[in-house]
């Protein structure tokens, strides 16, 4: 049973202070699924991915990742974690930072597979300093996925990404997930939220609705995403 | 020149400041702690030297030049046997010590004043307020006495060093550790500071890595440069500028070496406590002047005021300094019971440092 989800938050809460960056939100993501997870700045977005990879220590809930109770170091190898911004080692070339993570999460191969990817293969050689932010934003997501995880965690991947390396992008999600790595991705860009096989919507902390794109839509009501997302958030649009 | 863009400037500047108290603290606090520690570390101090008088003389005036010394505002005079004289100068209970000879005042009468001073010569500076304080006793003894035109020629002994050895011999020994334990404290504060701001430490936080592998992957990383550094230091120290070395070279690195290694783990650690460059180069005069002040590097320790000793006592840079003057200047070896203590100390304080950056570095970084 526990194979049949890659990920299962049970009731997990964090506080910050007197904020509430997670008020008790269940879900739970299934092997090779693309879920999206949708919320404003300060939803609560990026602390639930960082949950997941042990960064932060819910105040309470239980956190399962790949059959595995986290926090779990070893389990870690597993995951591959691509946060906001691209955090990477400016002085070092495109290459030498990939093979750094590759060689952190324990591999040796596939470094230049993957830049092909991404197609930054021929600027392997560049200091990270010197690229623009799109490449870095593909540097990034490389050095998240070198190692072949099976459950990839991108915070807001596409921030900086220009349109038709966004759909590059997305389509190597889709081939990784029919691969049968599990991918959740977090974003407030409904266009990427449209190319999800699941959603949740995440707003002052607790999770607001869950389904597929078109039975969000169906109940919010609307043929809109956006739309159905500012109704189910209880901001509303007005009339 | 628009005065309105000056002014939003300066304006801007004092407002950032306004909310970084911690930089308004060091602005403030630190420049007094810092001339308050220096002008209680000079005037405090216990400025007169201690001095051993052991008088042999067979007749009357090595008695009298001895109580004259004793009564000398510039000495602490304490009466000693000849022969204790040399241990006392090595365990540092005293600066110099006087011995007036067997025939002290039979050579007086033929014109020769002779004392026999020994200096124990480390360092530099020591000798002027003994001499002085002879040369007083020689006035005072001659007024009641002998009468003038008496030729006043002391014997002067050196434990260590001897008259060539100068004021860079007894500092540069301990520069030799203090600039490498300074520079690499810096970069590696710095380095891992970035590590954090970059974001990379949380990725890496996010990785099978162990907080154990971080820290020693670091510490290795740095302690080859840091050795390279110390390498050269010492070259250019022994080689170029000709400080004085008695000691084994492979001990002198072997030292340098440790407080290297400190200052790699301190910086880790110290990283854990600021959250921005700026805020590390900070540690700068809380850490390092204080340590620098009263490790014993200017001023000896056994002449700070008492207080201060207790603090220099627990300073692991107190204990590197002994080390390396111990072995440049004294030519200590492994053999010696206070080079023993110095290394212990260097070596304990490593260790220390390490634990600490492996515990504080905290995988959740709320």
């Amino acid at each position: 049973m526990a194979e049949a989800f890659a990920v299962d938050v049970d009731g997990v809460q964090k506080k910050f202070g007197a904020l509430r960056a997670l008020d008790g939100v269940t879900l739970r993501v299934r092997t090779g699924e693309i879920y999206g997870i949708l919320g404003p700045n300060g939803a609560g977005k990026t602390t639930l991915i960082r949950s997941l990879v042990g960064l932060v220590a819910p105040d309470a809930g239980t956190i399962t990742v790949l059959g595995r109770r986290m926090p779990d170091v070893d389990n870690l190898r597993n995951v591959g974690y691509m946060t906001q911004a691209a955090a990477l080692y400016p002085g070092l070339s495109v290459e030498e930072n990939v093979k750094f993570f590759a060689a952190v999460y324990g591999v040796d191969s596939g470094v230049d597979d993957a830049l092909k990817l991404v197609e930054l293969y021929d600027r392997r050689g560049s200091v990270v300093a010197t690229l623009s932010g799109g490449m870095r934003q593909r540097c990034s997501l490389v050095c998240a996925l070198v190692h072949k995880p099976k459950l990839l965690l991108l915070d807001e991947p596409t921030v900086g990404v220009d349109p038709q390396l966004r759909v590059q992008f997305w389509e190597e999600f889709r081939k990784m997930a029919a691969g049968g790595t599990t991918i959740i991705v977090s974003s407030h860009v409904m266009d990427e939220a449209e190319r999800c096989q699941r959603l949740g919507l995440i707003q002052y902390g607790k999770l607001l609705a869950e389904g597929t794109p078109n039975e969000v839509r169906a109940r919010a009501g609307t043929n809109n995403l956006e739309e159905a997302f500012l109704r189910l958030a209880g901001t509303g649009v007005p009339s | 020149m628009s005065g309105h863009r000056v002014a939003a400037i300066t304006r801007r500047l004092l407002q950032q400041f306004r909310r970084d108290r911690r930089t308004l603290a060091l602005l403030f606090v630190a420049p007094i702690v810092i001339l308050g520690l220096l002008g209680y570390l000079i005037r405090g101090s216990s400025s007169a030297p201690a001095v051993g008088i052991a008088n042999e003389d067979q007749g009357p005036l090595g008695a009298m030049f001895a109580s004259a010394l004793q009564q000398s505002s510039l000495i602490s005079a304490s009466v000693i046997q000849a022969s204790d004289g040399d241990a006392k100068l090595k365990d540092g209970s005293l600066v110099a010590y006087i011995v007036f000879p067997a025939d002290f005042s039979s050579r007086a009468q033929a014109g020769t004043i002779a004392p026999d001073v020994h200096l124990e010569g480390s360092q530099p500076g020591t000798s002027g307020p003994v001499l002085q304080a002879l040369q007083q006793a020689l006035s005072s003894v001659a007024a009641s006495g002998p009468g003038a035109g008496l030729h006043f020629a002391p014997q002067i002994h050196y434990l260590y060093g001897g008259q060539g050895f100068d004021t860079l011999d007894y500092f540069g020994a301990a520069f030799i550790g203090l600039v490498v334990f300074f520079l690499v404290f810096v970069i590696t504060i710095v380095a891992f500071l970035n590590e954090r701001s970059q974001g990379t430490l949380e990725r890496l936080m996010a990785t099978p890595l162990r907080r154990g592998e971080i820290v020693l992957g670091y510490m290795l990383g740095f302690t080859v440069l840091a050795l390279v550094q110390a390498a050269e230091v010492l070259v250019f120290s022994l080689a170029v500028l000709k400080v004085h070395n008695q000691g084994s070279v492979a001990l002198i690195f072997g030292l340098e070496a440790l407080m290297a290694l400190s200052a790699v783990n301190l910086g880790i650690f110290l990283s854990m406590f600021a959250r921005t460059e700026f805020q590390a180069v900070q540690f700068i005069p809380l850490v390092i002047v204080p340590q620098v002040l009263l490790s014993g590097i200017l001023f000896p320790v056994s002449t700070e005021p008492k207080p201060l000793q207790a603090i220099s006592n627990v300073l692991p840079l107190t204990y590197a300094v002994n080390g390396l003057r111990d072995v440049m200047v004294k030519g200590a070896d492994l053999t010696w019971a206070s080079l023993q203590l110095d290394v212990g100390v260097v070596a304990g304080f490593c260790a220390l440092v390490i634990i600490a950056g492996v515990l504080t570095l905290r995988r959740r970084i709320a």
